[in-house]
């Protein structure tokens, strides 16, 4: 029996989780120009009414500037003195636990989930007479779960916070909840997607169900598992900084303090302490997942993999050092006040109200969101345009020119300055971006579009250069070979052939912008997330509810038309 | 003597969508009889195994294994008889990135409850049993390797260690040697009849090589068109009876 071909490693990062095998696939297809130039006509449309909309009235803060000045001059001299930089460092630790617990939980709700949602799960549990009702199950499965996956982790930090009070069990059931409904997804795709005969095989052995996916399934599905699990640790980094910022403690925390203070050189020894976690998670995640796609030889087997198992391992002594270090008891959750409480916030929220405003000022919030994504991903994807290239890894390129040495020099550095550009990009989450904006801005479309079009330019960036870096070079060399100029080589042989991944990688970036948007509007950029965190801090419940409800038609929305669109640029 | 039957179909049949892969089968398998299956691609050899471990379930007529019912079991009841049967496939269907010894023991995890099972990923249980299984097929060294690793040959080997720790009262092999050279396939025949001239067990083996099928097996049945065309000893078959089986078009 010949082994089932592996597809190359999927790499998840910054995918609106699964759906990776139609990124593989795009532009691959017949071309639909007409479709094409449809779309491109809604986006230019697109971006340009969300201009106009952030350009309605006064925008720019023009006091603020000597505060930007001030702001970027403190990079140069942070604090750094042995209180602040010991001040720091708990921080960051408690950030890197919180974020440790909060995967650890979402990956037992994954995979709890994961199972109870995977197709393999609900057929074989029935035989052929009741597989329409064990399939019908399956459908609600599934629909329960897209619930806690469409809300955002602060929104469901916000809800805790309200219901718990400032505890580290918040920031970790946040993770946990949110991470957790994705994670399951994402794992019941895995199962799915895993080739069924040993399963099929076990079970005709006599062997029960979740026996049978542990020894059939399992094993093979294992290494894709592991890397979606490293990849979510290296977002819920961000996670945990954000949910910081609305009061968990850790670098986000310190942040928001700093920012109201208004200490610059403390926002940067704190940016850098982030940069640096974010960075070497950043590193982590990628050197564990690199480790699935080196081919497997006969002397390294997976099982003595040392990164692997040491990461393991790493990871298990991490989670009882995080539990020590927040302090971490679970006993609110079973707590009676706990679930009285939740019980009288649902009575409160229902039914939800409109609030002063009435569904036109939801409406027009609603649009100002969707503005706020749509102007994001332009600048995003127009910066990853000119970002992606020079952050491609040019190690192949260089090996055939004959480039003399300065020449080479000088593109390592380009190189270098343009992969630590993203990493620094992405490494701060929007909400401190959009402190950064809202010292020159006014609350807004525009600060909160460039917050998060800068953080997903970071995201983007990476995710076209390696884009770049994995296009075919057969073309190229002919075009080279027929004595193309290096401009011409570019235009005609590079552009054509990586725009349509660079334009699904966007649409995959819109939806994960567009879920947020929550996240800067908290801060006070404006948006719906505004109005959600101010309703919330009012205890006006059934206004939070219909905003809540506003932002997640919303986010179906936009992944609908997202959808449409990747099917139209097929 | 009259033996307790193994399997009984009566008029069993199946039927995918419109497709009717058996169509009113009737077959008595005693105990401790080796049967051999034969017939052209698509006569639904693969769906007559498959009503007999219990995978599929007849839309039509009666599958009786071990003298119970399958279809009207509960799942308990049917996990019970499927404990049993040990099937070996074409496609060995074992699990590539586990170490053999987790296949063989796959064979009767089963009957252990779920922490054992999982215990055993991480420390593996049983495995003198196992190791013992692993010898009888003849590769007792490869115990602790990598399922992938091994050849084609040696994974056939390891997935009848994972029937032989089950001590089945019967073998059901679907296509057991269709991806091995000839020779390597008569050697897992071999084995197959010698592992259940040991220990009693049934065996019905759906089977390519028309050869192969006369030369080792007591009785064949020839199927097609999801109907049994005959079911008699190799010595009382005619060639012609095996040419109009395999012929392209019904004459």
């Amino acid at each position: 029996m010949t082994p089932p071909v592996r597809t190359p490693p999927a790499d998840f990062v910054g995918l609106s989780d699964l759906s990776l095998r139609e990124v593989a696939h795009a532009g691959t297809g017949p071309g639909r120009s007409m479709m094409r130039r449809a779309c491109a006509a809604v986006a230019i449309l697109a971006t340009l009414a969300a201009l106009a909309t952030a350009a309605r009235h006064n925008v720019v803060r023009a006091s603020g500037a000597p505060l930007l000045v001030q702001f970027f001059d403190a990079a140069v001299h942070p604090r750094v003195d042995g209180q602040f930089l010991a001040l720091t460092a708990k921080a960051a630790v408690t950030t890197l636990a919180y974020a440790v617990l909060g995967t650890g939980l979402s990956l037992v709700i994954g995979a709890a989930g994961g199972v109870l949602t995977s197709e393999t799960w609900w057929r074989q549990g029935a035989r052929r007479r009741h597989l329409r009702i064990a399939l019908g199950n399956w459908a609600v499965s599934r629909a329960v779960l897209a619930i806690p996956r469409g809300i955002h982790e602060l929104v469901w930090g916000l809800f805790l916070l309200s219901v718990l009070g400032i505890q580290p069990l918040v920031p970790v059931l946040a993770i946990g909840i949110a991470y957790g409904a994705v994670t399951a997804k994402v794992f019941s795709e895995l199962l799915d997607e895993t080739a069924r005969e040993p399963y099929t095989a076990l079970v005709a052995l006599g062997v029960g169900r979740l026996a049978a996916i542990l020894y059939g399934l399992l094993p093979p599905a294992l290494p894709d598992l592991m890397s979606y699990a490293f990849y979510r640790f290296e977002c819920a980094i961000r996670s945990a900084t954000v949910l910081g910022l609305v009061g968990a403690g850790g670098l986000g925390f310190q942040l928001s303090l700093s920012f109201q203070a208004l200490r610059y050189n403390e926002i940067w020894t704190l940016l850098y302490a982030l940069i640096a976690l974010c960075a070497a998670a950043d590193f982590w995640s990628a050197a564990v997942r690199r480790r699935r796609a080196v081919p497997l030889r006969a002397h390294v087997r997976p099982g003595h993999d040392r990164v692997r198992t040491g990461s393991i391992l790493a990871v298990l002594a991490l989670i009882p050092f995080s539990v020590w270090w927040v302090g971490l008891s679970p006993a609110a959750v079973w707590a009676a006040q706990t679930w009285d409480l939740v019980g009288r916030l649902f009575t409160q929220a229902w039914p939800p109200s409109l609030g002063g405003e009435g569904a036109l000022g939801l409406l027009k919030l609603s649009a100002v969101t969707l503005a706020m994504s749509v102007l994001a991903i332009a600048l995003a994807f127009i910066g990853g345009i000119f970002l992606a290239f020079p952050a491609a890894s040019r190690a192949r390129q260089d090996a055939q020119g004959r480039l003399g040495k300065a020449r080479r020099a000088k593109r390592m550095l380009v190189y270098l300055t343009a992969r630590a550009l993203l990493i620094v990009l992405r490494a701060i989450p929007p909400p401190v971006w959009a402190l950064v904006f809202l010292l020159v801005l006014y609350p807004g479309v525009l600060p909160a579009a460039l917050a998060l079009g800068v953080y997903t330019l970071g995201v983007l960036g990476r995710l076209m250069a390696e884009a770049a870096e994995n296009l075919d070079q057969r073309p190229l060399r002919a075009l080279r070979a027929h004595g193309a100029s290096r401009q011409q080589v570019f235009w005609y042989g590079v552009i054509p052939s990586a725009a349509p991944r660079f334009i699904a990688f966007s649409l995959y970036r819109w939806e994960v912008t567009i879920r947020e948007t929550v996240v800067v509007g908290v801060v006070g950029a404006g948006g719906l997330g505004l109005l959600l965190n101010q309703q919330l801090a009012s205890f006006a419940y059934g206004g939070a509810l219909a905003t809540l409800l506003a932002v997640i038609v919303l986010t179906l929305l936009v992944d609908f038309t997202s959808a449409v669109a990747r099917r139209a640029l097929h | 003597m009259p033996t307790a039957p193994v399997f009984e179909l009566e008029g069993a049949g199946i039927r995918y969508g419109t497709v009717r892969a058996l169509r009113g089968v009737d077959l008595n398998v005693g105990r401790g009889e080796r049967v051999a299956v034969i017939g052209p691609s698509g006569a639904g050899k693969s769906s007559l195994i498959g009503l007999l471990n219990g995978t599929l379930v007849p839309t039509q007529g009666r599958v009786r294994v071990l003298g119970r019912d399958l279809a009207a079991s509960s799942p308990r009841e049917l996990r019970d008889v499927q404990r049993r049967l040990g099937t070996i496939h074409q496609q060995f269907d074992l699990v590539n990135e586990l170490r053999a010894v987790h296949n063989v023991n796959a064979g009767r995890i089963g009957s252990w409850p779920l922490w054992r099972a999982v215990l055993s990923l991480l420390l593996p249980r049983e495995v003198a049993s196992a190791r013992l299984a692993m010898e009888r097929v003849g590769i007792g060294g490869k115990l602790y390797a990598r399922t992938e690793d091994l050849s084609g040959g040696e994974q056939q080997r390891v997935a009848i260690a994972r029937v032989l720790v089950q001590q089945p009262a019967a073998i059901l092999a679907d296509e057991p040697v269709a991806s091995l050279d000839p020779a390597r396939g008569r050697e897992i025949v071999n084995l197959l009849h010698d592992i259940t001239a040991e220990t009693g067990a049934t065996l019905l083996a759906s089977l390519h090589d028309v050869q192969l099928a006369m030369g080792r097996f007591e009785r064949v049945i020839g199927l097609r068109d999801g109907l049994v065309a005959f079911d008699a000893a190799p010595a009382r078959l005619a060639q012609g009876e095996i040419d109009t089986l395999y012929a392209l078009e019904h004459k």
